[in-house]
């Protein structure tokens, strides 16, 4: 069943088939007035005519599965269809390894489509732990297409937590972060398995590699917002633990010294300033490089982070004055908006 | 971004290309769609009530409401609510809201078969949008069993499920109940604080919300959250200058992560290092409003994207150059209202419809 990609659909229509002679279809009552109406095709308005009369009638048949097919081709968002498929497939015991195939086709189609993917997860969750591996590998071949697929995550996630396999993820985040390291869904899935895999101590015990991970990443390509925010993440709730690893500093430093591209490193200066961070003079001299206006070295270090900002990320020109207005303000406090 | 075709910034009849923002031409697309959806819509048909809520949704935006017949728009939505047929059945632990279109709809002349009703919270959110919009007092439909029902479809964790016969459960969810209960005035349908916790644990260690705990943040997500937490109360008028550690969720970090979604061609982008999208000026931009940091947006450059997406045929793509749709045409007139273009009506950011159609006049 179901081998069929969708642009081979059988051309006859279904009030021809000699299997469905007995089965009166139900058109569609819009009532009057419809509002946004809309055009469907005659195979469209005939599949759900025949799919009205056999959910009404309860039919739990081969043909009726085989329709619902049909009609998740053409409309896959239809929970309706869904639901009513599940319920044929329960009642026939089919091999749900079939319908992975199935699914699997569809979803290669349509990787963005809720229902498909909501579907899948029924019958993996019905699989059990038999269907772990082959899971992980479906959701591996969607990226190899599309490596940022928000459902395909979501659906590696939920296998990871509850069927298990966490064994060669973080290999896997490193693999995928090798071919592109801008690629944001694989450093989110790296802070995911670092927090939350069972066999590898969390994140206590991985930051300090996880913290070197990131800070080679950053150099590589400074530009890189996500390594930034992966490394500020690591430090999430212990902000103090952020200043005080000597790391942090010396990565922004490594950044402003060769004076480019350094929009997150300042901003991370700017962090670990407002957090109570004693700079060096190197930092403050690399700072003191990047101020193409002189008349800002009376003002204090944290102030002149903020002015370079204004002139090197000028779409946010109004954010960093804004910043700096509250470094002004609060600043004989030493305390702003902590981050 | 870098490697993207740069061919449309090189065409100089680029027909996408306009310098102002073509309501008149918006207005003929949205009463083109209103008539008639072309036949690649059928793909979305249980979504029906979704699109129409783009469009009238839309027109208010436009200040073209006239262009419609209102009496029957609200005849039309009223017609898809489910109803519980006494009161046993409004204990059965399904939802009676409203269907999304007829072929989640089934009447029954007898008793042969139980078909569940297949009433879905976000086309029950656009139902009560467009009966707001089109002004129907909404103390006139079944608050109560909506309300009461809808506690079935919030899970332990707080999130909530869209429909009762079992669905993914993500923050798109969450918001659709607040806003529900917002509009109707009634909170009685969902636990707030539950519904609160659920929102916190999707804050990533970025700043920004992924769809459920553990995701990547996203705009929409992002937008999701915020709303939900300002129609629920949970967000202060003043939230930016007060000490972070007054709020739930963490400001300062969901702040910068907003901001630093605005891209080098202005445009909004719904996660890191990916390219800008129409849709996004709305999500990320709407956020932004209800922090009260607006203020910080590169409004020229925003502006500038968007025209790059706005249609010949009227309407807004998701990228420049590509085909317009319903979706991306009403988060574009949001993100133009955002931008307080001229003759366009201002926004309810957190409830998705008109200041006007909010307050109910």
């Amino acid at each position: 069943m179901d081998r069929e990609a969708p642009d081979q659909r059988p051309p006859i229509p279904i009030s021809k088939r000699t299997e469905w002679a007995d089965v009166t279809p139900i058109p569609q009552d819009d009532g009057p007035n419809p509002v946004v109406a809309i055009a469907y095709t005659d195979e469209f308005r005939e599949t759900m005519d025949y799919f009205r009369a056999v959910y009404l009638a309860d039919e739990r048949s081969p043909r009726a599965l085989q329709l619902t097919t049909e009609a998740i081709h053409l409309n896959a968002g239809n929970y309706t269809v869904w639901q009513f498929r599940r319920l044929i497939l329960d009642t026939l015991c089919v091999d749900l390894h079939e319908e992975l195939d199935f699914v699997g086709l569809l979803a290669r189609d349509n990787t963005k489509n809720y229902q498909i993917w909501h579907h899948r997860r029924w019958v993996a969750e019905k699989l059990g732990t038999n269907a772990t591996s082959n899971e992980l590998q479906f959701t591996e071949e969607i990226f190899s297409e599309d490596a940022k697929n928000y459902h395909a995550w979501s659906h590696r996630q939920w296998v990871l937590q509850a069927l298990g396999g966490w064994e060669d993820e973080l290999a896997y985040c490193d693999k995928l972060l090798q071919e592109d390291i801008f690629n944001n869904s694989a450093w989110n899935q790296r802070y995911f398995v670092v927090t939350k895999s069972p066999v590898l101590g969390g994140l206590e015990a991985m930051r300090d590699s996880e913290v070197a991970y990131a800070v080679k990443a950053i150099l590589a390509k400074p530009e890189n917002e996500s390594p930034w925010r992966y490394l500020r993440g690591l430090y999430k709730d212990e902000v103090q633990s952020l200043v005080k690893d000597p790391r942090v500093a010396s990565v922004c430093l490594d950044v402003l010294m060769n004076k480019r591209d350094c929009v997150h490193a300042l901003n991370m200066v700017l962090d670990l300033l407002i957090n109570g961070y004693q700079p060096s003079k190197t930092l403050e001299n690399s700072i003191d490089a990047l101020c193409l206006d002189s008349g800002l070295s009376n003002s204090g270090l944290t102030e002149r982070v903020c002015s370079v900002l204004q002139v090197v990320d000028p779409i946010r020109a109004n954010y960093w004055k804004w910043r700096k207005s509250g470094v002004t303000v609060e600043g004989s406090n030493g305390k702003e908006l902590a981050g | 971004m870098a490697d993207e075709d740069p061919i449309w910034e090189d065409a100089p009849d680029s027909p996408s290309s306009s310098s102002f923002f073509d309501r008149d031409r918006h207005i003929r697309f949205l009463e083109m769609m209103y008539q008639l959806l072309p036949s690649p819509y059928q793909s979305q048909e249980i979504n029906r009530l979704t699109l129409a809520y783009f469009v009238v949704a839309g027109l208010d935006i436009l200040y073209a409401l006239d262009r419609i017949d209102k009496e029957a728009v609200i005849h039309w939505v009223l017609s898809l609510q489910a109803h519980p047929k006494n009161e046993v059945e409004l204990n059965n632990g399904q939802f009676y809201g409203f269907h999304g279109s007829r072929s989640s709809q089934y009447h029954l002349t007898d008793d042969r078969v139980a078909i569940p009703n297949g009433s879905h919270l976000a086309s029950t959110y656009c139902a009560l949008a467009i009966l707001k919009t089109v002004g129907y007092n909404l103390s006139l439909v079944d608050f109560k069993s909506l309300s009461r029902s809808m506690r079935n479809l919030q899970q332990p964790d707080g999130s909530f499920m869209p429909i009762h016969i079992g669905a993914e459960t993500d923050l798109r969810f969450v918001f659709c109940a607040a806003a529900i209960c917002s509009m109707l005035k009634n909170w009685s349908g969902m636990d707030r604080e539950k519904a609160k916790d659920y929102i916190i644990s999707c804050q990533s260690y970025d700043g920004g919300f992924g769809l459920i705990p553990g995701s990547e943040s996203h705009g929409g997500a992002t937008y999701c959250a915020v709303a939900s937490l300002q129609l629920m109360g949970f967000i202060d008028k003043d939230i930016l200058s007060k000490n972070a550690s007054s709020c739930t969720i963490n400001v300062p970090l969901l702040l910068y992560w907003s901001l630093q979604r605005q891209a080098q061609d202005g445009g909004f982008q719904g996660r890191t290092n990916k390219p800008a999208d129409t849709c996004y000026a709305f999500w990320v931009g709407g956020v932004l409003r209800i922090l009260g940091a607006d203020k910080f947006i590169d409004e020229g450059g925003l502006r500038g994207f968007l025209l790059t997406c706005q249609s010949e045929y009227g309407g807004f793509s998701k990228f420049p150059g590509s085909l317009p749709d319903l979706y991306h045409s009403y988060y574009g007139f949001c993100a133009f209202s955002l931008l307080k273009e001229r003759d366009l009506n201002a926004l309810c950011v957190e409830l998705g419809i008109t200041a006007i159609a909010a307050i109910g006049l």
